[in-house]
């Protein structure tokens, strides 16, 4: 796959800053995420980590107004997002959530062209600038030859690309994306992280892989049991002892030999109840 | 039907389809109104129908009166409630998020039968059942029905397809039993008998006088949904989806489940609880032009006017002696019909 002749025209403005304020969000009276401070600065990949469970879906869907905090804010370029419209906070921040389509006929295209809604008034038709964007869009992620194909028809990583284009056709200054490499065979996340990178917007992104995140993100935020317990580059963050104390799990932590991003090596071996920092033996 | 080849690639393009159907449309109508128990020529039909139109005299004999008072509005009668079930449908399988989901399924049209029926069987015996008629009988009941639809749904987060299926399954057996058992109440066999057909869905209540509130519902529930199907494209795809590309999710559905409850409830009121066709049309349609909302409202209202339109004419006119009920018809049709769109569907699914 080729990523195309580069990145996406983002709308007017530029990369944006994201705060989020002491984030409160709460299911069914319990608060999931309780008093998230994170910061993530104009251009810069923010990513998410942390065990299941954590909190780290919850403050993405937070800042793509799927759900309300219970208190705190989320402010980009310092304007609460709760005071926007839906439609021009959508113009500034688009998802790619984890939910996987439908059983519903829409086309590639179809699909795409959802990313128009935000701009577009009731009974509205597609114009040439949206039909432009859309085509932009689609060949930013290598699919521009699947237009009308039918999107529940596509394997696993063609829908993740779809859905990217379709954020992408938003013109968003942020981009929010929640797992985007989940079911996705190695090559296919490889690719994604790679698109990922050809773009100059403000991500904030959950991952489940730590050497993913290390390789792809400018910071890192460590979520565990609904706060943030640590932030900073991949390369401060993940430490043998943070590994230990937050996710449970015995690692030694190196360079990758091929690129020097940090390297987690996991011990698969690890039995229950092991002191997880005791240097291996011999 | 080349709908949807194994590629996925559509081949029916939207506008010649709209094109074709609408001429479809009109010859079907005046198939409608020159077939019955007395055969008119077609150009009788329209010297007819342009005279009155223009306002002329009615002409003496039989074939004007049979046409303009009768079978004229029968036939639009039938167009509008096909074009508005067709509309229902489609949207109530965008509110709930299901493709297979039926606009009955909320439980209106079992408020309007409990209504219906309650005026057929306690009327009789009342003298008028709080002085409504039949059709305004079930149009109250609708509306009970989708308030206690409406107050269950809300609770708990707000009108979530599961809570809104839920509350509208629940809600329209419980009516149901209530109509079944006035049902049992009935007098005599007559009485049972109007109750059925009404049950079943019929169109022979049609008058000039009945026209004109489904023609102005249907109207307004094509505008009002044509507005939102962008934002509807967005809520089949998923809450998150919809909420990422700027729809307020929870103010869409609830827009979504009035426009949809109170166009049911008008449909019924002057139809019955006509089967199938609501579930049928939008699917039929979605797998010709696709699941775009700005080609599937205004395609289902057109398929559901011209599929209404013929079955009528075939219940008129296949026997001799009486008249079917629409409903069995569409049902008879209907259920064959889905089960084949679905087993073609698995097929390109591959």
């Amino acid at each position: 796959m080729k990523a195309g002749d580069g990145t996406v025209a983002k709308g007017e403005g530029g990369p944006m800053r994201v705060e989020i304020e002491d984030l409160h969000v709460g299911y069914a009276g319990r608060d999931v995420v309780a008093g998230v401070h994170l910061v993530a600065a104009e251009g810069e990949i923010a990513g998410l980590v942390g065990p299941n469970g954590s909190g780290k879906s919850t403050v993405l869907r937070t800042v793509y107004r799927h759900l309300r905090p219970t208190a705190g804010r989320v402010l980009l370029a310092g304007a609460d997002i709760r005071e926007l419209s839906p439609g021009r906070a959508a113009r500034q921040v688009a998802a790619l959530p984890q939910e996987r389509g439908s059983d519903f006929e829409l086309t590639v295209r179809e699909v795409v062209v959802m990313g128009r809604t935000p701009y577009k008034r009731a009974f509205a038709g597609d114009d040439d600038g949206d039909r432009e964007t859309v085509a932009r869009s689609l060949a930013a992620v290598g699919m521009a030859g699947h237009a009308t194909r039918r999107f529940s028809a596509l394997s696993g990583g063609e829908r993740q690309r779809v859905l990217l284009a379709r954020a992408f056709a938003q013109e968003p200054q942020v981009l929010v994306l929640d797992e985007p490499t989940n079911h996705l065979d190695i090559r296919h996340q490889v690719e994604l992280l790679g698109l990922l990178r050809a773009q100059r917007r403000t991500t904030l992104i959950s991952l489940h892989d730590l050497n993913a995140a290390a390789s792809l993100c400018d910071r890192l935020h460590v979520l565990h049991k609904g706060t943030v317990v640590a932030s900073g580059t991949p390369r401060a963050v993940l430490t043998p002892e943070l590994l230990a104390e937050v996710f449970g799990v015995r690692a030694a932590v190196t360079a990758h030999p091929l690129t020097g991003d940090p390297l987690i090596a996991f011990d698969h071996r690890q039995t229950a109840g092991a002191d997880l920092l005791r240097e291996p033996a011999g | 039907m080349a709908a949807v080849t194994g590629t996925g690639r559509r081949t029916v393009r939207p506008a010649p389809l709209a094109l074709g159907l609408g001429v479809a449309l009109t010859v079907a109508l005046t198939a409608a109104v020159a077939l019955g128990s007395t055969d008119i020529a077609p150009g009788e039909v329209w010297s007819v129908v342009f005279r009155r139109l223009g306002g002329g005299a009615p002409r003496p004999g039989t074939d004007d009166l049979i046409v303009w008072q009768l079978r004229v509005p029968r036939a639009l009668l039938a167009a509008l409630v096909g074009a508005g079930l067709g509309l229902v449908g489609t949207a109530t399988q965008a509110l709930v998020r299901n493709p297979l989901a039926d606009p009955y399924l909320l439980g209106i049209s079992n408020g309007a039968s409990l209504g219906a029926v309650a005026a057929i069987v306690l009327g009789a015996s009342t003298g008028g059942l709080l002085g409504l008629g039949l059709s305004a009988a079930a149009f109250a009941g609708a509306l009970g029905a989708f308030a206690l639809v409406w107050c269950m749904a809300r609770r708990g987060g707000g009108f979530s397809p599961l809570r809104l299926v839920l509350a509208g399954v629940g809600i329209g057996q419980f009516l149901a039993g209530f109509t079944s058992y006035l049902v049992l109440q009935a007098e005599d066999e007559q009485q049972t008998r109007s109750v059925l057909f009404w049950l079943m869905g019929s169109l022979s209540g049609a008058t000039w006088e009945v026209l004109w509130l489904p023609a102005l519902a249907v109207t307004a529930g094509l505008l009002v949904l044509q507005a939102r199907a962008r934002p509807m494209n967005a809520l089949i795809m998923g809450d998150e989806t919809a909420a990422g590309v700027g729809v307020d999710v929870t103010r869409l559905r609830r827009e979504l489940f009035v426009v949809t409850s109170l166009l049911t409830g008008v449909l019924v009121s002057v139809s019955g609880a006509i089967a199938f066709v609501g579930l049928m049309v939008p699917h039929l349609c979605r797998l010709i032009v696709g699941g775009d909302h700005r080609r599937l409202l205004p395609l289902s209202a057109l398929t559901g006017a011209l599929l209404l339109v013929v079955v009528d004419v075939v219940c008129r006119t296949a026997m001799d002696t009486q008249e079917l009920p629409v409903g069995v018809v569409t049902a008879m049709i209907g259920a064959p019909a889905l089960l084949f769109i679905l087993d073609r569907r698995m097929e390109a699914g591959r």
